[in-house]
């Protein structure tokens, strides 16, 4: 336990509990909240749109200076059989399945530390509101209450990158199949914050396109 | 090529379903020119040697976990020794990727007083040795069961692959999240150093 921070695995973790032991409370909030009031307008990333030649199944691919960003669909039936070979209780496997989820690539290709916190994801629907996205903290709570103690396939929440690190896991979004949806996320490099916004994305369906 | 997508989905309880873990090998296994929009698939992303050097070498700490024969095996065992200290799971596409680049080290470093210990997560010998056999190479360096997690999360690993590379006073001093080529020259030198440490 020791090392996890001095490893950089969880450097996050310790600002905050740098921040709540040292009476710095009052300031962390005036220093969350100016942020919260910094509106960083999304850029334009190069988007390119894929098509599986076997599956016909969709995935998204953001290019930023630095960053990119992979959005795979994943059928329901191909989330169901992850979890099921990983032994997991029938329920939980199919509440998984009914989850819209994404394979998701996230990869720092700059020279500098990069790191992001799926926290401060969203995502559209058609009816223009937005929503949190369901983070790995949240579903690891849920299934710890189901007796589920697995901690992977799912996109971790804040990572701190070095230069070449990558990192890969699912997005869950609760959505029915074939739901087209928007998602912004948001990523942080030299100590700027960036976001980008993937306007076209859309929920596997039931059925690969090509089977 | 689809004799290699058989074995990317052979795992799976349901073979047939279209999977992350093919799309991932694909992008992974593919060289795709960049095109417009809809291509086939995103180009593959090739796997890069850069590891992480730590400011400051934490301790590693020790544990103690069973190998493919059931036998215990500790970390503390190989003090002494270069360790590379990998986590991974069948299902992870990078692991896959990068498994044959660390048997290579390991073949060719492993005679002087290098090791790799490749932690799999979450899963059971008879599945991990049925997975070992699909892949190109077979590994021969030592695989160690952390069933429940429990030495990842000591070691604060989130993701998977990650790699520690421990030096020989048994300290980490590199790190690297994602697949790697350790295959690389660089990471050759990188260990060759810390040998002569």
């Amino acid at each position: 336990m020791v090392c996890t921070e001095k490893l950089g695995l969880r450097s996050e973790f310790s600002y905050y509990a740098f921040m709540k032991s040292s009476g710095l409370r009052i300031v962390n909030f005036v220093l969350l909240s100016a942020l919260t009031l910094v509106q960083v307008a999304p850029v334009n990333a190069d988007v390119q749109t894929f098509t599986d030649n076997n599956s016909g199944l969709l995935s998204w691919k953001a290019q930023h200076p630095g960053f990119s960003l992979q959005f795979i669909q994943l059928l329901p039936d191909y989330v169901r059989a992850v979890y099921s070979a990983r032994g997991l209780p029938k329920k939980v496997v199919e509440l998984m399945a009914s989850y819209c989820i994404f394979g998701t690539i996230i990869k720092n290709e700059s020279d500098q530390p990069l790191s992001y916190r799926v926290a401060n994801w969203r995502y559209v629907t058609q009816d223009g509101q937005s929503h949190p996205v369901k983070t790995k903290t949240q579903w690891l709570k849920e299934w710890r209450g189901m007796g589920v103690a697995f901690r992977f396939s799912l996109l971790p929440d804040d990572q701190i990158f070095a230069p070449g690190d990558w990192s890969q896991g699912f997005t869950t979004l609760p959505l029915p199949p074939d739901t087209p949806v928007a998602l912004h996320y948001s990523w942080t490099l030299k100590g700027k914050k960036h976001e980008g916004v993937f306007k076209n994305l859309r929920c596997a369906p039931v059925k690969a396109p090509r089977s | 090529m689809k004799a290699f997508l058989k074995i990317c989905v052979a795992h799976l309880s349901k073979p047939r379903v279209p999977s992350l873990y093919l799309l991932g090998a694909l992008v992974l296994s593919l060289s795709l020119p960049a095109a417009a929009v809809r291509a086939a698939l995103p180009p593959a992303p090739k796997l890069s040697h850069t590891l992480t050097k730590l400011k400051t070498p934490v301790p590693a700490p020790d544990f103690t976990l069973k190998n493919m024969d059931d036998k215990p095996q500790s970390l503390s065992d190989y003090r002494g020794k270069v360790v590379m200290l990998n986590f991974w799971a069948s299902w992870c596409p990078p692991c896959r990727h990068e498994m044959p680049s660390m048997e290579s080290i390991f073949q060719d470093m492993g005679k002087q007083g290098f090791v790799v210990l490749a932690v799999n997560q979450f899963e059971d010998s008879d599945h991990v040795f049925a997975y070992m056999g699909q892949l190109s190479v077979f590994p021969t360096f030592p695989i160690l069961f952390d069933h429940k997690g429990k030495v990842s999360q000591m070691y604060g690993v989130k993701g998977l692959p990650t790699t520690l590379l421990i030096d020989k006073q048994g300290r980490v001093v590199y790190r690297a999240v994602g697949g790697r080529d350790f295959d690389h020259p660089a990471v050759r030198k990188l260990v060759r150093e810390l040998l002569k440490k």
